[in-house]
């Protein structure tokens, strides 16, 4: 709402500076958001809430400043005197409840042309243009000033001589005045001559019945219509106006004779013409509200200690009208504050006039609460750390999916990914979907990134992903994902690691970080990854999520110009990692006894999983092996083609006494015999 | 006698020159060894005659004792400049860069949720959670949001379904909690809020904190303590916090809090719109028509609400003037943080 200063005075002498009533204004409630210097005024810029269309007007605002600074209201002349004509037309509310109140009146012989300059410079100054057409401007001119919207009919274009405010009913088109055909929704109240409708309700007016330079007789309407019609029926139509925007927050029942006799004022000042009297359906009396509040009330919920008489006085500078009664105290609030209707409303008045700033600060004296972190942040928080300390750094994407990343990854019709859920009124295309997966939104990272020069880019991501399951609200779960790519950079020291085994290592750490155990990779089944480079992870028989290359298929489609890279990525379900975390560790007792360590190397076929062997050896029956550790994998050569050789250390430990060197010895030639018998290996030498 | 002293006078002159222990060594054997010069002639001690015995037997002990302390002292120096050869050669450039596993970086809008929830939950306040796609019911009708009021205007909302939306706020948790618990509730609700929005200030998501203390007692100058010591930590002591009037459905009565510029110190500046006050968090006593929705008696209970944009209080804290930089994930911003 733009105010301008110079407008402002006509109802209020107010001689403080124009930062001093943005000041006041904005600690009302009334928040400026931009003063400009116009021409030598200033115009304010105030944001007026939902639930303030009483200050959606200079009579408003103007209202709020006369409160702030105990100043009286000065009302504009609006008195009709004399005996005008009755009006020739007609008015019938066929939906009552929808138009509590219509009021209009006939002017005969009015000259339509320009307005007056300073007519036409107030408009400006509040951004609205001046039309070359008295008439118009001058119902905008008032709408501003007063804040009731009003609207001007040719009047020898009614037909029939007649209003009636009824709802449009099936199939009903009207043009409005911006020449648009528009299709009218069945409830949509609409204002109709003895024919046909000559305007949307409190939306906007017909082309036909429209006020031109021909115009010589107008109608000019001022109505109260109920404001979540008038909301409905603008949504419908895609068409917000400065009427609409006003009716459906709520205008003035009490008031709009006032503007209607306003406007038609300014309208014989500025084009001549015969007013006529005023016609005036009225089926729906306003009942003014009473809201009883507690005195005592407004102090507990406010923190105050403020006297009855202090209440009744903040109150009454807003002119609330207020009656004691003791314990409690009645308030009667005028039309235009609809706002007020219980008692919270008028505490909230109070708080608001009294000024925020006013009311003491105070600690809660509240109970102690379990107001911990919860496990699960708990959780969340170590999961974050161990992926940071393991070298990825963490992003956050938009939880949408382009609808073209589920082909990109190529995922079969009935993976529970293509489960997704559709944003109906997306910003754009590919933010319609919820995501499914995080992978899509890593590889984008990625790619944003290595296009950027960086050759480093080690990235995860902890958030949701959303499943459609056919019930009401799709399953949120968490997903715990990650890229990894590295290019060989030249390095000081040397440390070539195969990104795979970076991914895995990755994930070790964070395993180890979380203390979650007795996980086995299987060779994974995802059509988007390298199926000799990837691995499920398990807990059990169910399935934790996946790590490997992306395939060859899907990182030509990203025409990265690298030559073979390995990115590898990680999906895990979040949730249950979290399952999985122990709720408490115990301690064991440190051994006592010291071990004697073993090294075995055998030969063996290429194709034989090293997680095997390493099963083979933890599953020997002899007590006394308490460490099993994988320490070289060697291929090349001396060992011959389709084998390779992989080595062990075995340490052995007894818990209640020192092993001998002979006793080991023993056990360890069986256990290596045992090997070579499982793998069909030969010891290498 | 004169033999003697001149035995001293070349052991002198051999080992001066010598600069290894192993040279040092055929000394001490031709010295001190058992069949070295010196044992030599205390075995021949006898054979001098008896007058001249006592002296020179006391002449050899004292050169034997100087040569014997003289072997000694050069050992240990020869061991030392030994000692310091050979770190010499062990010598490394210790300016070469060390071997260091880099550590990822969390992004800055959780390191601030993390901070934020560490002040909140060091004031009492437990953490809650809500999901992101919710129904129209919780996201608004619940927090006194009718269908056709003006105040769906106030937050442009994705559409999942008529009556499921993403939600526009943390807030939609408020009233689940509420529906689940008794009072005295304190908690805050981290996480991700949408928006049909897009532009150098506006992103279509974003996080939110709500907040949210009821008990039988709360008012308005409680809401005020607490969201004070909050931005005093947060910022600093001493930041100004002020309250001014607004409008939330949910709320009532509703406040924007404003707090001191941080880069002007309230003089006013570009940052600040040169109103020396920056808008970070909206809040108010909630409203009895959500206590009422939610099943508690606005007449026993009374509580407030208050609700933050993280990435408004990152931006202001690190001084980043485009939200648009947290989602594009950039690492080059990523790793300043």
């Amino acid at each position: 709402m733009r105010v301008p200063i110079e407008w402002l005075k006509d109802f209020v002498d107010v001689s403080a500076s124009p930062e001093e009533v943005a000041d006041r204004l904005t600690m009302a409630g009334l928040e400026i958001e931009g003063m400009e210097p116009f021409d030598n005024d200033v115009v304010l810029e105030v944001n007026v809430t939902p639930n303030r269309p009483d200050c959606l007007s200079i009579l408003g605002i103007a209202r709020e400043v006369a409160a702030a600074f105990g100043l009286p209201l000065k009302m504009p002349e609006t008195e009709i005197s004399g005996n005008p004509p009755v009006s020739d037309i007609r008015v019938e509310i066929l939906n009552p409840e929808l138009c509590n109140r219509y009021t209009g009146r006939t002017i005969t012989g009015v000259s339509v042309g320009d307005s007056p300059e300073w007519i036409k410079k107030r408009l400006e100054k509040c951004g609205i243009r001046a039309l070359n057409n008295n008439v118009v401007d001058i119902t905008n001119y008032v709408l501003l000033e007063l804040g009731h919207p009003l609207h001007a009919f040719d009047a020898d274009r009614l037909q029939g001589g007649m209003i009636q405010v009824r709802k449009a009913g099936p199939d009903r088109t009207i043009t409005t005045l911006d020449g648009l055909e528009r299709e009218l929704p069945e409830d949509a109240l609409l204002i109709w001559d003895e024919r046909n409708p000559v305007a949307v309700a409190g939306v906007m007016g017909g082309e036909d019945s429209s006020v031109t330079h021909e115009t010589a007789d107008i109608f000019l309407e001022s109505a109260y219509f109920e404001p979540a019609s008038v909301r409905r029926t603008s949504k419908e139509l895609g068409l917000r106006s400065e009427s609409s925007y006003r009716f459906e927050r709520g205008t003035d029942i009490e008031f709009l004779v006032n503007a209607l006799n306003r406007a038609t004022l300014l309208m014989r000042e500025t084009g001549g013409g015969t007013i006529h009297e005023i016609v005036d359906v009225y089926p729906e009396r306003y009942v003014p509200a009473k809201v009883s509040v507690r005195y005592s009330r407004v102090n507990t919920l406010l923190g105050t200690a403020l006297k009855k008489e202090e209440m009744l006085r903040i109150l009454g500078r807003i002119g609330l009208r207020t009656e004691d009664r003791e314990e409690l105290f009645d308030v009667y609030p005028p039309a235009y504050r609809r706002d007020i209707h219980q008692a919270i409303d008028v505490i909230e008045e109070v708080a608001r006039l009294h000024n925020f700033g006013n009311i003491p600060v105070r600690i809660p004296r509240t109970a102690l609460s379990d107001g911990i972190l919860n496990r699960r942040d708990i959780s969340v928080n170590t999961i974050r750390d161990a992926m940071r300390k393991a070298g990825l750094t963490e992003v956050i994407n938009y939880s949408f999916m382009n609808p073209a990343d589920l082909d990109l990854l190529g995922l079969p019709e009935d993976d529970v990914r293509r489960r997704r859920v559709s944003v109906r009124n997306p910003l754009k295309q590919e933010d319609s979907l919820m995501r499914t997966t995080l992978i899509p939104s890593l590889i984008n990272n990625f790619v944003y990134n290595l296009s950027r020069g960086m050759r480093d880019i080690r990235l995860f991501e902890l958030a949701r992903v959303f499943i459609d399951t056919g019930a009401h609200l799709p399953t949120e779960e968490m997903r715990l994902s990650g890229i990894f790519f590295r290019q060989d950079i030249p390095s000081i020291w040397k440390d070539a690691v195969p990104a795979f085994f970076m991914a895995k290592g990755a994930l070790k750490s964070l395993f180890e970080e979380t203390r979650v155990t007795e996980l086995s990779y299987i060779p994974a089944e995802e059509v988007f990854l390298h199926g000799g480079k990837s691995a499920d992870i398990m807990t059990g028989d169910k399935r934790l999520g996946f790590v490997g290359e992306l395939g060859p298929g899907i990182v030509e489609t990203l025409n990265l110009k690298l030559q073979k890279p390995e990115i590898v990525v990680f999906e895990l379900n979040a949730d249950m990692l979290m399952s999985l975390i122990p709720a408490r560790m115990t301690y064991t007792q440190i051994p006592r006894y010291p071990s004697i360590e073993r090294d075995i190397a055998v030969i063996m076929d290429d194709g034989i999983p090293s997680a095997r062997v390493m099963a083979d050896i933890r599953g020997y029956r002899y007590d006394f092996i308490a460490k099993v550790e994988l320490f070289d994998h060697y291929k090349g050569k001396n060992i011959p083609e389709g084998k390779k050789s992989l080595a062990f250390r075995i340490t052995y430990r007894c818990n209640d006494r020192t092993l001998t060197d002979s006793e080991v010895e023993t056990v360890h030639q069986h256990l290596v015999e045992h090997v070579l018998l499982k793998t069909g290996g030969e010891l290498r030498t | 006698m004169d033999e003697l002293l001149s035995l001293k006078t070349a052991f002198l002159e051999e080992i001066d020159p010598v600069t290894t222990l192993a040279e040092l060594q055929q000394i001490k054997n031709k010295y001190s060894g058992r069949k070295g010069l010196l044992t030599a002639r205390l075995k021949a001690l006898s054979s001098v005659p008896p007058d001249q015995r006592p002296l020179y037997g006391k002449t050899l002990n004292e050169i034997k004792d100087f040569i014997e302390e003289t072997l000694g002292h050069k050992e240990l120096l020869l061991k030392g400049r030994e000692k310091e050869k050979r770190l010499l050669t062990e010598k490394i450039d210790i300016t070469l860069p060390g071997r260091y596993t880099r550590f990822g970086r969390k992004h800055p809008i959780n390191q601030v949720l993390s901070e934020i929830k560490d002040i909140f939950v060091s004031m009492g306040f437990g953490i809650e959670d809500g999901p992101e796609i919710e129904l129209d019911y919780y996201n608004f009708e619940a927090l006194n949001i009718p269908k056709d009021h003006p105040a769906r205007d106030m937050q442009d909302t994705f559409y999942i379904s008529d009556d499921v939306v993403l939600r526009t706020h943390t807030s939609p948790v408020q009233v689940r909690v509420m529906e689940k618990r008794k009072p005295p509730l304190k908690i805050i609700v981290p996480g991700k809020v949408y928006r049909c929005d897009a532009d150098v200030s506006h992103t279509p998501m974003f996080h939110q904190v709500e907040g949210l203390m009821i008990d039988s007692d709360i008012s308005f100058g409680d809401l005020k303590g607490v969201i004070e010591l909050f931005f005093h930590s947060f910022f600093g002591k001493g930041t100004p916090v002020r309250f001014r009037p607004s409008y939330f459905p949910f709320t009532e009565p509703s406040a924007e809090v404003d707090i001191g510029c941080i880069f002007c110190a309230g003089k006013g500046c570009r940052i600040c719109k040169t109103t020396g006050w920056l808008e970070v968090l909206g809040c108010g006593m909630v409203h009895p028509r959500v206590f009422e929705m939610a099943g508690y008696d606005p007449e026993e209970h009374s509580g407030f609400a208050f609700g933050m944009g993280v990435e408004r209080l990152t931006m202001l804290k690190y001084s980043i003037d485009d939200i648009r930089l947290f989602y594009e994930n950039d690492l080059r911003f990523l790793e300043q943080f």
